[in-house]
């Protein structure tokens, strides 16, 4: 009712009005009604609508931007999406795949429960530490010295070309499809692989079925054969082969020291 | 822009290191031997007939001339050229990798 007088009171004082200055005041009016929704969401003004100043309706307010924890919070869940993405889709078995794999997220590395060993994320350094457990990779105990013991007793230390041995091992992650010969690659990231090749060295110390334990100049080569494939065959021998998948996994260790490990036929 | 990747054969120990020549250079003295990049066994030279024996202690390949790491600064994988001074270049095989 009120809107409605209000309405009376703006077409008489309308008639009052010369005719040329009501068609100009009708035509702004026009406009108004037309460009007002739109310079509130381009401009993000507050420009009130005609129905509000009859009184039909309350003006709009300013969204405000969402609060900071929500967005990081969807920033989390999208990245999540993407890494199972990659995961599931992927079949490359190349550089990149690493990458992709390091990205991926501890919910993706549950859902894939035929994995021999838990996979979660794969950091770039050889030796991150783990902040919730103080470890390296989640599972290396910190020796100091720059030496790393697994929960088997393995320790890895300085060495190899790589000035380290996480280092060196790191290269199983990944194929070198040129390299001459087999290269023996390992599916999934560095913390699996770790676990991987502590339950070889425990199944061959063991005597476990298709694990072997072998003196060689002061080395031990220990062996050890898995349900599932642990990996595939790469190098130039792999690309010819198809880059079959491997199961079992060799160590060679002295004393302590793990020199080497990978996935071999 | 490639390097080769010069090795004798596939490593008999480990089966899956390349058995490489490595040369260590100390007081001008060039040492030459056959490592593997993988499981780092020693062979005295492309015949791969004679091993050197690591110190059942170290975890580090060591020049059995100066005994320096071979990891070292002083050490490298050896040039197609230094395999021709050591005499072994028809005895190795060259891959682009
Ligand atoms: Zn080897
Ligand atoms: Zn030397």
């Amino acid at each position: 009712m009120v809107s409605r007088k209000r309405t009376d009171t703006a077409i008489n004082t309308l008639r009052m009005i010369p005719t040329k200055w009501a068609i100009v005041l009708v035509a702004l009016l026009i406009g108004y009604v037309l460009l007002q929704p739109r310079l509130n969401q381009w401009l993000g003004w507050n420009l009130p609508s005609v129905a509000s100043l009859v009184g039909d309706e309350k003006p709009t307010t300013k969204k405000e931007p969402k609060p900071t924890k929500e967005v990081v919070s969807k920033e989390k869940a999208s990245e999540k999406v993407t890494g199972n993405v990659t995961e599931n889709t992927s079949d490359k078995k190349t550089s990149d795949k690493k990458s992709e794999i390091a990205q991926a997220s501890t919910t993706k590395t549950a859902n894939r429960t035929n994995d021999p060993v838990p996979k979660d994320s794969a950091p770039k350094d050889s030796r991150p530490k783990d902040a919730a457990e103080d470890k390296i990779h989640g599972i290396l105990k910190d020796l100091g010295r720059n030496r790393f013991e697994s929960p088997e007793g393995l320790v890895y230390g300085p060495g190899s070309e790589e000035g380290h041995r996480l280092k060196h091992i790191e290269r199983h992650l990944e194929d070198q499809p040129s390299r001459p010969g087999p290269h023996g690659v390992f599916d999934g990231d560095m913390k699996a692989f770790l676990v991987a090749i502590d339950r070889a060295f425990a199944m061959a110390n063991k005597g476990a079925k298709g694990s072997s334990k072998k003196e060689d100049d002061g080395a031990v080569v220990y062996e050890a054969t898995f349900e599932k494939p642990i990996g595939f065959l790469g190098g130039t021998d792999g690309k010819r082969r198809k880059n079959p998948a491997l199961k079992k996994m060799r160590v060679v260790v002295r004393g302590k020291s793990v020199i080497t490990a990978f996935p071999v036929q | 822009m490639t390097s080769p990747l010069i090795y004798v054969e596939s490593c008999p120990v480990c089966g899956d290191g390349l058995c490489r020549i490595r040369i260590c250079v100390t007081n001008q003295r060039l040492t030459g031997l056959v490592l593997c990049d993988e499981c780092e066994t020693m062979w005295t030279d492309p015949s791969m007939q004679e091993r050197i024996a690591p110190s059942s202690s170290e975890t580090e390949p060591k020049c059995p001339t100066c005994n320096q790491s071979l990891w070292g600064d002083q050490s490298h994988w050896a040039s197609i050229g230094e395999v021709c001074l050591l005499g072994w270049f028809d005895r190795v095989r060259i891959a682009k990798v």
